[in-house]
């Protein structure tokens, strides 16, 4: 189960709102324990893809190395990875899939028409053939 | 000694440590030391062929390996060595990926019976996986298409539509579920899809299909399979076919009885040849007007469904050339012969049409202009408010005896629009009358016919339709 704390929440939506028509993307950075991971903190980073960034995202791994960075400094651990889905659903695209690691969470915010609508919380398997839907709680 | 990080998740791989200090004299030596010193870290970072997954990366200090020297990168005494993963994604599916020569372990258990049929057997499957196959509509022919196509292998499926799961059309278009009602089509229509078959990429076209768009959206696709309800759409995916040189996998419906074939296939004949003019507006209802038996796209669809995947194996006689009518009444199957026509304006010897063109003007149907408030037209909470009144005023419905038997106004007196000249004697030419339908159309025949014959008659606006909404909601819509 994932647990996103209210101020993280916050600034994902907003970063998800700011950032329609286009996709966004960011990390979570919070801690894991034995039955719940909960996010302290959203980190948003930018949406590197080098096309129409609408329907697309991509992390540089030079972000996500600073935001485990920094989720180490801050005595965090690097709990998963956030992006949007602009009017469309928060589902777990084969375009997702295909570019996801099996070792982190993946928060897809749905956004249509500029307002958040919902949000999924997906886990990847290694092979990246399906991912199982993860409990949310924000 | 150079130091690795280890990702919070594979901690627990290795031994729980954040971070691992180990000797070596390259990156790959380093990870060599780290995979032996914590074995059940090697699954996670390496596939089966000993390869570092594809979505990792190695870093050392802040520079990604594969620009360096990779494996053989040297490391010096205090470097970091970080293990990213590279993560993307988005909302569309990716773009194709060079067509894999293999069926994976899950997909030859999936496919089993196909595979074992020597007429499919692996090389028909690996087609239907590169196959791409656009689907005009997702509605009453759409659905069965879309998830006998999906749940066959087709690798990617289009989906055009840009409308909304409605009550009414859960009789027939089973993709769609009670609790899809009110999203998009292509959203309730793709999850379903997925859910059968998570192997299939679909690509949601959410727009009406234009002379402006059609070539663009159809130009990616082998095969288009039209399950469009309307003559312009008809003639547009027909002509966007014979252009591109695209099969056109056809089918249409109406009540009780059904027609598909194949067109513009390896010189069969196209739509045009079959109907070089459409009908005049009006004439052919649609589903809407005419109603439909629930099962019956079930069937054409089908039909279409079998067609496409025969075309993609290239096995069996395709119905090109063959014009099959179904009768589910009389439970019978007919087929015509169709000929293509040497003087076809699109696919005939000398075309002269050669783009697309205005197809609602083709159809002869009148843009769309703004509502104009016709002289005499009443409002439905108007005659509400007669009644309550007392007014004298007669109100009449001239829809059919089956339909008044669905919902009807109390006071209203039904004459149907066909009996109405035979019974004009019924009315009292002093007392004003109104007239209601479903929706106004036929009622505003009826006025017509009131007025020639010297009555005073006014035409309820939006017909019963308009009463649920803005009356009386128990009244049910249909």
């Amino acid at each position: 189960m994932l647990r996103i704390e209210p101020d993280a929440w916050r600034e994902m939506v907003a970063h998800a709102q700011a950032a329609y028509p286009n996709e966004c993307c960011g990390a979570m950075l919070g801690a894991i324990g034995d039955s719940q991971k909960s996010v302290q903190i959203a980190l948003p980073l930018e949406n590197a893809y080098t096309g129409a960034r609408a329907s697309r995202y991509e992390l540089r791994p030079e972000d996500l190395l600073r935001a485990d960075k920094e989720a180490r400094s801050r005595n965090l651990d690097l709990v998963g990875i956030y992006h949007s889905h602009p009017d469309c659903d928060a589902y777990f695209s084969e375009t997702d899939l295909k570019n996801s690691c099996p070792w982190y969470s993946f928060v897809v915010l749905s956004i249509r028409n500029g307002a958040f609508d919902h949000a999924n919380s997906w886990l990847p398997d290694a092979e990246q053939t399906k991912a199982e839907r993860e409990e949310l709680t924000y | 000694m150079a130091k690795v990080l280890i990702p919070t998740p594979l901690r627990q791989y290795a031994g729980k440590q954040d971070s691992v200090e180990l000797s070596g004299s390259t990156v790959g030596e380093v990870l060599t030391a780290l995979t032996t010193q914590h074995p059940d870290l090697r699954q996670q970072l390496y596939n089966n062929e000993g390869k570092l997954r594809s979505f990792v990366n190695v870093y050392l200090n802040d520079e990604d390996i594969r620009y360096l020297q990779k494996d053989a990168t040297p490391v010096k005494d205090g470097d970091t060595v970080s293990i990213v993963p590279s993560i993307a994604g988005g909302s569309v599916a990716a773009p194709p990926e060079p067509a894999t020569a293999e069926l994976t372990k899950d997909e030859i258990l999936r496919y089993s019976r196909h595979l074992i049929m020597p007429e499919v057997g692996t090389e028909g499957q690996l087609k239907l996986k590169a196959a791409k196959v656009l689907l005009v509509g997702t509605g009453g022919l759409g659905a069965p298409l879309g998830l006998y196509l999906a749940a066959a292998g087709v690798g990617r499926i289009g989906l055009v539509d840009f409308d909304v799961v409605d009550f009414t059309n859960l009789q027939r278009q089973v993709i769609h579920g009670t609790s899809d009602v009110g999203r998009k089509k292509l959203d309730s229509a793709a999850d379903r899809m997925h859910e059968i078959n998570p192997f299939v990429r679909i690509d949601k076209h959410e727009v009406a299909l234009s002379s402006e768009n059609a070539l663009g959206i159809l130009r990616d696709y082998d095969i288009v399979v039209d399950g469009t309800d309307n003559f312009p759409t008809r003639y547009l995916v027909n002509d966007a076919c014979v252009l591109l040189g695209k099969p056109n996998v056809y089918g249409s419906i109406f009540r009780f009885e059904g027609q598909a074939t194949v067109f513009a296939y390896e010189g069969g004949p196209c739509y045009r040849c079959l109907y070089p003019e459409p009908p005049p507006p009006g004439l052919v209802p649609s589903c809407a007007e005419g109603g439909v038996l629930g099962i019956l796209p079930g069937t054409i669809g089908l039909i279409q469904a079998t067609e496409t995947v025969k075309l993609i194996l290239g096995i069996g006689q395709p119905l090109v050339g063959r014009l099959l009518l179904y009768d589910a009444l009389a439970m019978r199957f007919r087929e015509l012969k169709l000929r293509k026509n040497p003087e076809c304006p699109v696919c005939g010897d000398h075309p002269t049409v050669t783009k697309l063109i205005d197809y609602q003007q083709f159809c002869g149907i009148p843009q769309p202009q703004p509502e104009a408030i016709v002289e005499g037209d009443i409002d439905p909470t108007e005659v509400k408010a007669k009644i309550d009144r007392g007014d004298n005023f007669v109100l009449i419905d001239v829809r059919e005896p089956h339909e008044y038997q669905i919902c009807s106004i109390p006071s209203a007196r039904l004459i149907p629009l066909g009996q109405l000249p035979q019974r004009l004697d019924e009315l009292d030419r002093d007392i004003e009358i109104v007239a209601h339908c479903k929706s106004g159309m036929r009622s505003a025949k009826a006025v017509g016919i009131l007025k020639e014959a010297g009555f005073r008659a006014r035409n309820m606006k939006g017909g019963i339709l308009a009463w649920s909404d803005k009356v009386d909601p128990s009244v049910p819509k249909y």
